[in-house]
């Protein structure tokens, strides 16, 4: 028995099976324990999976929070701080808001449905390395609760003054994001390894059901981002322990040296098992097969491959003059050809469900998760369209050299949008649009995860306030960005920029009741799974677990 | 008519266990990423110090190129044994495979005091340059590889003691192997670009 797999007296126990002979009477009984004792020590995959589940969406609905605050700070630009006594406060919580929606709620939260749905889709007993997972999610969860921890201490990533005095707490807050991150790897690799060496004899790779396919993909891709993020927080780390930090952990360095995680390509990466989930639910809803599998399987590794972007690093980039234009423009070309590449992967996804709609010849059945995911792909969509238009001025230069007159008035609203809101909201579209699959998963393998199903009723209720807050805070956050409202609010100095500002802080109040909706949306989730959990508790003991 | 020989009917053949060396795939592919970004950062700031026309490596600091070289060499010797070890226990060759393994250990350990003493001979002081933040950063992580080398090693050494592996089930100490040549394989890239470039 090697250390990874889990103890056979526990998987006896787990699965009721009483035909094993008992042991000697001289020999101590171990018994299997109960209550907190066998939720900190479990192994099994339905209860860890429940764990991550459970804790990504709490941890989603504190980041949706911080989002709000922010949102209640721009609601009054020109009206000095309110919410917040200064910009470097803004800055840190800003930051903390991107590692906690995409480290701490979207990423588990797929990691968690994997860890209980996969075996299950394989027909296996159990994920490949069942301790690992729990390592994993334990690593994962105190980590994330030490950088919220760190990063109220006043030790956010790093501050807006350069030569500011840091606090203990900024290195605590870089080795919890450490911590995450090496969480979030080995549990990758518990997936992965699942997907590969799991699977019953004669199911090939693209056998596998559609979730279980984009989970492969996410998971691989995950493997070659992951570790560059450690990379990054160990050189900022090992700069700080200096007295002076040089180049890497003074300042905002710290934030600029994990900033790629959360822009685009990488920011579509950690939504690669949005297009698995969609995939399912959408036929499923439609009472049919996925239809036409390999292109649809193509497509997600396509689309995976594209949105590998620890390269869009600026760390990478040269500081020489000389040098620094040449990668300028390569990182532009690099840019616009993913940008591109990755809408046409958006636009053929949608291409297959419409062919999978039409040829299943039948009107779908409505429920909960069908809403959803048809949200979460237009959500997606939408971040597309928003970062073919953040790479349009570059791409369309062209155009403007030709004939001025004509586009003026389109390159003048194009002008300036890298580094507006506009990226903001792409990163909201798409980060949101991840979380409203994850929902559908949720309702859609309910009677695996929780026993029985959710409340449909309910269930549509939440749709309503998640999809509308959603968009309202994209597209809010996008169309200021045409008005220069900075991607980053903490700069103080462009928010001079801003045209028609009381237009865009009506924006920024719409974007606040979005982030209202959103936090209310999750929260009916959770109430609609505790009412599940609760019925189930009075109709008998789970019998969704250890199957 | 020749003798039919009869004895002990074979075994049939274990199926392959080969979820710990997919594991072990994944874990060294990561490892190798994670190198790969610091090396990325490594190159890009020693590029942009050079063509600047500055100094990358303070002249303070004193970086002999002996320690590391015999560091690559025992990590090129460790390439051997650790290969022994996964040949004899192949052959059911237990002895042999653990004092290959055990050659291998040694090995490893001999890499980490010498770059100990080196860091303490360099003169490398980490706040006062960009390059000895990051040459700290990449070999501090490149002792904590050998050190999680070391420590599967070891477990799959005593698995062996215990007689778990055999001709029949040698995938822990073939993952061993793979992750202890990143080790190296690492250590080669770190010898040539920070101690042979410079």
């Amino acid at each position: 028995m090697t250390l990874t797999e889990t103890r056979p007296e526990a998987e006896a126990v787990a699965a009721g099976d009483e035909s094993r002979p008992a042991t000697q009477s001289s020999a101590p009984q171990w018994t299997p324990p109960t209550g907190l004792a066998r939720i900190l020590s479990t192994g099994d995959h339905l209860t860890i999976g429940r764990m991550y589940v459970a804790f990504s969406l709490l941890l989603s609905g504190l980041a949706l929070t911080l989002g709000m605050l922010i949102g209640i700070e721009q609601a009054d630009i020109d009206g000095g701080f309110g919410v917040f006594t200064n910009a470097n406060e803004l800055f840190q919580v800003f930051g903390l808001y991107r590692t906690t929606l995409i480290l701490c709620g979207l990423v588990p939260l797929f990691l968690g449905l994997a860890t209980a749905v996969v075996p299950g889709q394989l027909s296996a007993p159990s994920v490949a390395f069942p301790r690992a997972a729990a390592a994993a999610f334990w690593t994962w969860l105190v980590g994330a609760i030490a950088h919220i921890a760190a990063t109220f201490s006043y030790g956010g990533l790093g501050s807006v003054e350069a030569e500011a005095a840091r606090g203990q707490s900024v290195e605590l807050t870089v080795l919890s994001l450490g911590m995450i991150g090496l969480g979030l790897l080995v549990g990758s690799g518990v997936v992965f390894t699942t997907l590969v060496t799991q699977r019953p004899a004669g199911m090939d790779l693209l056998q596998m059901p559609a979730f279980s396919w984009s989970m492969l993909v996410a998971t691989g891709v995950w493997l070659f981002s992951l570790p560059v993020l450690l990379g990054n927080l160990v050189i900022s780390w090992v700069d700080m322990r200096g007295a002076d930090a040089l180049g890497f952990g003074g300042g905002d360095a710290p934030f600029e040296m994990v900033a790629w995680a959360f822009d685009a390509p990488q920011v579509y990466a950690w939504t690669i098992p949005l297009l698995g989930i969609v995939a399912e639910v959408f036929t499923a809803a439609h009472r049919s097969s996925p239809k036409l599998f390999e292109p649809m399987a193509f497509i997600v590794g396509a689309f995976g491959f594209l949105s590998f972007g620890a390269w869009a690093q600026s760390f990478f980039d040269s500081a020489d003059p000389s040098a620094a234009d040449a990668h300028i423009v390569t990182n532009e070309v690099l840019f616009t050809a993913f940008a591109l590449a990755i809408a046409l992967m958006v636009l053929a996804y949608g291409g297959w469900l419409a062919f999978n709609a039409v040829s299943a010849g039948q009107r779908p059945q409505i429920t909960p998760q069908f809403a959803l995911v048809v949200v979460s792909g237009a959500l997606l969509t939408a971040a597309a369209a928003a970062g073919v238009l953040r790479v349009a001025e570059p791409a369309l230069g062209v155009l403007r050299e030709a004939d001025d007159d004509i586009w003026r008035g389109f390159f003048d609203a194009m002008d300036d949008l890298e580094g507006s809101s506009l990226v903001t909201g792409m990163m909201n579209f798409a980060v949101l649009g991840g979380l409203l699959a994850a929902v559908a998963g949720l309702f859609h393998w309910a009677p695996r995860l929780l026993g029985r199903p959710l409340h449909a009723p309910l269930g549509f209720l939440s749709v309503l306030a998640l999809a509308g807050g959603a968009f309202l805070i994209g597209a809010t956050d996008a169309l200021s960005g045409f008005f220069d409202q900075p991607a980053q609010p903490y700069q103080t100095a462009r928010l001079v920029d801003i045209d028609a500002l009381g237009f865009v802080e009506a924006l920024n109040v719409i974007g606040l009741i979005g982030y209202i909706a959103v936090l209310g949306g999750l929260a009916l989730v959770a109430l609609n799974a505790a009412r599940s959990l609760a019925t189930q508790s009075e109709a008998g003991p789970d019998q969704g677990g250890e199957a | 008519m020749a003798d039919i020989a009869v004895g002990t009917p074979l075994a049939a053949p274990l199926p392959r266990q080969r979820t710990l060396l997919v594991g072990t795939v994944f874990g060294t592919a990561a490892s190798l990423m994670y190198f790969a970004a610091l090396f990325g950062v490594y190159l890009r700031e020693r590029a942009d110090a050079l063509s600047g026309g500055g100094e990358w490596i303070p002249s303070g600091a004193n970086m002999q190129l002996a320690q590391p070289t015999v560091a690559a060499w025992t990590m090129l010797m460790s390439v051997v044994t650790m290969q022994w070890a996964v040949y004899a226990i192949a052959r059911d060759d237990r002895p042999h495979a653990i004092m290959a393994t055990a050659l291998t250990t040694l090995f490893g350990l001999s890499v980490i005091v010498t770059t100990s003493f080196q860091y303490t001979e360099m003169g490398l002081v980490a706040d006062e340059s960009i390059a000895a933040v990051l040459i700290y950063a990449i070999s501090g992580s490149h002792l904590a590889m050998i050190a999680i080398g070391l420590s599967f090693l070891l477990l799959m050494a005593f698995r062996a003691l215990a007689g778990q592996y055999s001709s029949r089930q040698t995938d822990g100490f073939v993952a061993a192997s793979i992750y202890w040549y990143a080790v190296v394989f690492v250590y080669v890239v770190i010898w040539t670009a920070i101690f042979v470039l410079k």
